[in-house]
């Protein structure tokens, strides 16, 4: 432990620093447009991406992550804020943390296997699709030099680092801020700033008690919110954890992270921040740039702080198209494009998960609905695949008028209909026999199926007899698992 | 009943200057088992991208990008780990074959040592590592690093080489009466691999004369059920001290002890009696976890 500890502080010293300070000077305008979305002055975003990026810096579960203010959860704010003001905010904050600490203890970290591929893409891509609709409001009824200033600052963004030599050297979002401020400043350009959206941190952060009635009534207003925080908080992180994951090839401690998530969101609140959690373009941007331990992170989180303090003045001038250009950047760079392809190439079943978690979130701004429609309709499609494995086969023996149905495959509440389908009952017989050894039961309902298909046949006159139900319902059981019996794998994977 | 029937002994293979020794002692233990032999290198990741961008900004599908050109990267890397090990594990397979180890295996894995006695570790009946691997060679004294960790992760019997190869003749056994102790007691009374054609000595170091000579009498009347006649010496003092100038007096090819008995925290803060030992030791060393 106290090796890998180690490890993950000093292992890469100069490029975590180099990555570090590459991540801080593009936190700064993603902190500044993630406050504008949840509606509150710039400073409370800059101070909560200083405290949430030190914070986890040391008690996160994935080193070389970046997490800060973000606008999966800023967009969750809105209402909050118009409706009871900043005060709420920073206390739904703290109680988001703390949720996300119980998730943690509680391992529901784990819950994320339920995640497939198709709801990640839609997260990411509804994620996406949300940042540039946040940016929309800069965009509409201004002047041209909006446009052609934002056109500018996209230009410069992806351009600059083609420049030979400086281009690698310097963080393009950087330069287009740096320039765009330049050209509003020298050729005295009259448009919207960082200025005029709000207060610019003057002072560090100092520890705040949120001014609000501990009460019940305060309860019930934030819960709801703080719930929504926390859950999309822990999904973007944990998310973006695998993504790193795979990334750098190295594993993450995922209960840590839900801990560590927390504690940073309950750090920010306390500072006067709002929540946030992972993002996954800036640790995509930490990794690119080098960074993978949590020397990164720390050093991002510190320099964001200093760079806001004592360049506040410069700051308030700078206009918000250079924001808008960044932001337009993360959206760009968060959007899976590849997926647009794949809809012609992948399965229907994957493509509307897809699509449904991407309009459910655009339709209600909370990725956590639209995370759950994902995971509701990918269950669905694979009920569905699974009751198409059972199959009944029958033999009918003349000398004992017998009829026997050999059961195989998975009954449970979809397949139950097809289940009592395979049988006939105006077959008059003297005995019928269910062999059901090879057959899965694996709910009540399933039971129940098998259950009205005997009274059914007795009904008739038939003498009825069932061989192999121990071993069929086995899989009733909640706890049923077949990794430590051999014969079990053999039975559901071998005659299938 | 051999432990060794069901598992294999396993030798951790580097490039070490203790290398060479450590497959001499898996040899000698493998025949003497006999167990089969299974030489291991690990291949350890300390990868560092050197391709590295500032230009700081998302483009398109730039995790794909991104993830492509990180693992074009390692896999360059790994190859020529994988390539290099395979050397050093060849000529360490081809010495064991001209000893006439039949049953051999030599394999790679990824990751640290520890790392794979973790996931080995049901499989095996032993280990042999060497008190320290490649990256601390040349330091006169002092333990590897990952040594300690080794030690914690495996429940096995553990042969840390610190010298040369010699073929043992005499091996110490330090005996407290620990539960670790006991259960390195009952080990040396049921496996001939650690007592046959070995003089055996018992050694108890206690504060009390009285208690030191009890513990070696009932270590002695253990193993003469078994008919393993040892030598025993009963002795008050400091254990560290009494324990190697024992060694030394009576040219210890090999000390027998239980391993880490206290928590981890003792060890963090006392300094573990075991880690004392085996620095101050000029034998090979067999932990009993």
């Amino acid at each position: 432990m106290l090796l890998s500890a180690k490890q993950d502080w000093l292992g890469n010293v100069r490029n975590d620093i180099l990555a570090g300070i590459v991540v801080a000077l593009a936190l700064v305008p993603e902190a500044i447009a993630f406050s504008i979305i949840a509606g509150v002055d710039p400073k409370v975003g800059l101070y909560a991406s200083f405290a949430i990026a030190v914070i986890i810096a040391i008690v996160g579960g994935r080193a070389g992550m970046i997490s800060a203010a973000t606008a999966a959860t800023a967009l969750l704010m809105v209402t909050l804020v118009k409706d009871h003001g900043l005060q709420y905010l920073l206390v739904a904050t703290i109680l988001a943390g703390v949720l996300q600490i119980v998730a943690g203890y509680l391992n529901l970290h784990k819950f994320m296997s339920f995640i497939s591929k198709s709801v990640m893409t839609g997260f990411l891509n509804a994620l996406a699709i949300l940042i540039f609709m946040a940016q929309l409001p800069e965009l509409t009824n201004v002047t041209w030099h909006v446009y052609a200033l934002t056109a500018t600052g996209l230009g410069i963004i992806y351009l600059f680092p083609y420049v030979p030599k400086i281009g690698q050297l310097l963080p393009s979002p950087l330069v287009n801020i740096v320039v765009l401020t330049l050209i509003v400043y020298v050729f005295d350009i009259q448009v919207r700033t960082i200025g005029d959206m709000g207060d610019l941190p003057d002072t560090l952060p100092i520890f705040l008690w949120p001014d609000v009635p501990f009460n019940f009534e305060t309860l019930s207003i934030i819960f709801p919110y703080s719930i929504s925080i926390a859950i999309v908080g822990l999904l973007e992180s944990l998310m973006t954890a695998n993504v790193i994951d795979e990334l750098t090839d190295t594993e993450s401690d995922k209960k840590r992270e839900c801990k560590g998530q927390g504690i940073a969101n309950i750090g920010s609140g306390l500072i006067g921040g709002m929540a946030g959690c992972a993002m996954i373009g800036q640790s995509i941007i930490n990794v690119k740039s080098g960074g993978r331990g949590r020397l990164s992170t720390m050093t991002a989180g510190i320099l964001l702080l200093i760079l806001v303090v004592f360049l506040s003045d410069i700051l308030s001038i700078v206009p918000m198209a250079a924001l808008v250009a960044v932001m337009i950047m993360v959206s760009i760079g968060t959007f899976n494009w590849l997926s647009i392809k794949e809809l012609k190439t992948n399965p229907v079943s994957a493509s509307s998960v897809m699509v449904a978690t991407v309009i459910v979130v655009v339709w209600t701004h909370n990725l956590a609905f639209g995370v759950f429609t994902g995971i509701l309709i990918g269950s669905l499609f694979m009920a569905q695949r699974l009751s198409q494995y059972l199959l009944v086969e029958s033999a009918y023996e003349e000398n004992t008028d017998t009829r026997t149905y050999h059961v195989i495959g998975q009954v449970f509440f979809n397949s139950s209909d097809r289940f009592i389908g395979f049988f006939d009952f105006k077959e008059a017989v003297d005995k019928i026999v269910i062999d059901v050894h090879r057959a899965h039961f694996w709910d009540i309902t399933g039971v129940a199926a098998l259950d009205k298909v005997v009274i059914k046949l007795r009904r008739e006159g038939a003498d009825v007899s069932i061989i192999g139900l121990n071993e069929a319902s086995e899989t009733l059981l909640d706890k049923f698992a077949v990794h430590d019996k051999p014969d079990e794998v053999e039975k559901m994977m071998g005659e299938h | 009943m051999s432990m060794t029937k069901n598992g294999f002994i396993l030798a951790g293979v580097d490039g070490s200057e203790l290398g060479d020794a450590v497959i001499d002692y898996a040899i000698w233990l493998s025949k003497k088992g006999p167990a089969p032999l299974n030489l291991l290198h690990t291949i350890e990741h300390s990868h560092h991208s050197e391709q590295v961008h500032h230009e700081g900004n998302l483009t398109p599908n730039i995790k794909e990008h991104l993830l492509d050109e990180l693992s074009d990267e390692e896999r360059m890397e790994s190859k020529q780990l994988i390539a290099e090990g395979k050397h050093i594990l060849n000529q360490a397979k081809q010495k064991a074959e001209d000893a006439g180890v039949v049953d051999l295996i030599a394999k790679q894995r990824h990751g640290t040592l520890p790392e794979a006695l973790i996931d080995l570790q049901s499989e095996l009946a032993m280990v042999v590592i060497g008190s320290k691997g490649q990256d601390h060679s040349g330091e006169a004294k002092g333990l590897g690093t990952q040594l300690e960790a080794a030690i914690r992760v495996v429940s096995k019997p553990i042969f840390i080489v610190k010298y040369g190869f010699t073929e043992p003749k005499k091996l110490m056994f330090a005996y407290n009466g620990s539960p670790t102790s006991l259960k390195a007691l009952n080990l040396l009374k049921r496996e001939a691999l650690f007592h046959d054609g070995l003089e055996v000595h018992v050694v108890s170091v206690s504060k009390n004369l009285r208690e030191a000579e009890n513990l070696v009498e009932d270590a002695k009347a253990t193993l003469k059920e078994a008919n393993i006649d040892v030598i025993g010496q009963a002795l008050t003092g400091d254990s560290l001290s009494f324990l190697t100038q024992y060694q030394q007096d009576n040219a210890i090819d090999i000390t027998m002890m239980g391993a880490f008995s206290h928590g981890k925290l003792h060890g963090f803060i006392f300094g573990s009696f075991t880690t004392q030992m085996l620095l101050e030791s000029k034998t090979q060393f067999l932990l009993v976890r």
